[in-house]
């Protein structure tokens, strides 16, 4: 049996907005890459695009799921223990699973990509390297499957690769010393620490309330991020002007 | 070594060179700015005028190219691009 993470009565629907808000917000900047993509024919583009797209896909099958259960949980509540109702409680249930593997297996490989993305050492184009990313989706998707009996498995995955994009972004910007690159690199390490929080569910069920709180932070500062990216591109333009 | 300069970079550097000179600069002038040779010059010069983002106009004896607003647009998004990739460190 899937081991489903359930949010304090009082927050459910809350956790939907707050993915909604996660889910514009990488479709947004995947937008963006591809236009970016169409400019230069940069491969990479298509790479990021992906990673943001895979984030805000696995979003949408975590509010999906998650209105499915609140709507089971509801429906229950009020119908009582007739028998029609049990059924569609039933009926739901693979739904449910299929939906919460869908959205860590998706948010898995978001940030896998991201990761490979991020990290120039792994940027060749021989049959090795390819034979080496597929056998790693492949334990990445054995890792989602083994998530079933123990959610513990997919945070603690989640917790690891984002920690792993923030540590390139960090070299990035020890690099460059851009300090939107160090945003960058802080909005990671803000959704790293969101991984974390949510592990400790199981102890305390206000920790995915927490959880959910300091991963809305972490994509609001990579939304930020991105706007500073942005405006000081234009900036650099109105400097040559006034030239 | 110095990276060789990608389509989009060539175009680029014609349109900042445009921009550099007040928006109309001479064919001449563009291609010892952009770093290019004659006959590559032509070439590109022709696709920026296919696609609307530099035109071409007669005064007295002399051609000049002028800037488009598209032309403007395509230099400012290019600039967004390249600080994306330098922060993204792609």
């Amino acid at each position: 049996m899937v081991e489903l993470v359930f949010s304090p009565e009082w927050f459910y629907g809350k956790d939907i907005f707050i993915d909604i808000f996660s889910i514009v917000i990488p479709v947004l900047i995947g937008l963006f890459c591809i236009s970016y993509y169409r400019l230069s024919k940069n491969k990479d583009y298509i790479y990021l695009t992906s990673s943001f797209m895979l984030i805000a896909a696995a979003f949408l099958f975590k509010i999906l799921t998650n209105i499915t259960i609140y709507y089971d949980v509801f429906f229950t509540r009020t119908i009582g223990l007739v028998t029609y109702t049990f059924k569609t409680v039933k009926s739901s249930d693979a739904l449910i699973i299929i939906g919460i593997l869908l959205f860590r297996l998706l948010m898995i490989l978001g940030f896998y990509v991201l990761y490979v993305t991020a990290d120039k050492q792994n940027k060749d184009n021989t049959i090795k390297s390819w034979i080496n990313q597929i056998f790693i989706i492949y334990l990445l998707a054995i890792t989602v499957l083994l998530s079933q009996y123990n959610y513990l498995v997919f945070h603690i995955t989640s917790l690891l690769l984002s920690m792993m994009i923030t540590y390139k972004f960090y070299l990035v910007y020890r690099k460059n010393k851009s300090n939107t690159t160090g945003l960058i690199a802080i909005s990671f390490g803000v959704i790293a620490l969101s991984q974390l929080i949510f592990s400790f569910v199981k102890v305390n069920i206000g920790s995915y309330v927490i959880g959910e709180i300091v991963q809305l932070i972490g994509y609001v500062t990579l939304l930020v991020s991105f706007i500073l990216v942005r405006k000081h591109g234009k900036k650099k333009k109105q400097d040559r002007y006034h030239k | 070594m110095v990276r060789k300069r990608s389509r989009t970079d060539i175009i680029n550097d014609m349109l900042i060179a445009i921009v550099d000179k007040g928006g109309e600069i001479k064919p001449t002038h563009l291609m010892y700015k952009a770093n290019l040779s004659h006959g590559l010059m032509q070439s590109y010069l022709e696709e920026l005028v296919d696609k609307e983002m530099v035109k071409k106009i007669d005064r007295k004896t002399y051609t000049y190219l002028i800037i488009t607003d598209k032309g403007c647009q395509f230099v400012e998004k290019f600039k967004e691009m390249k600080e994306f990739e330098k922060t993204f460190g792609l």
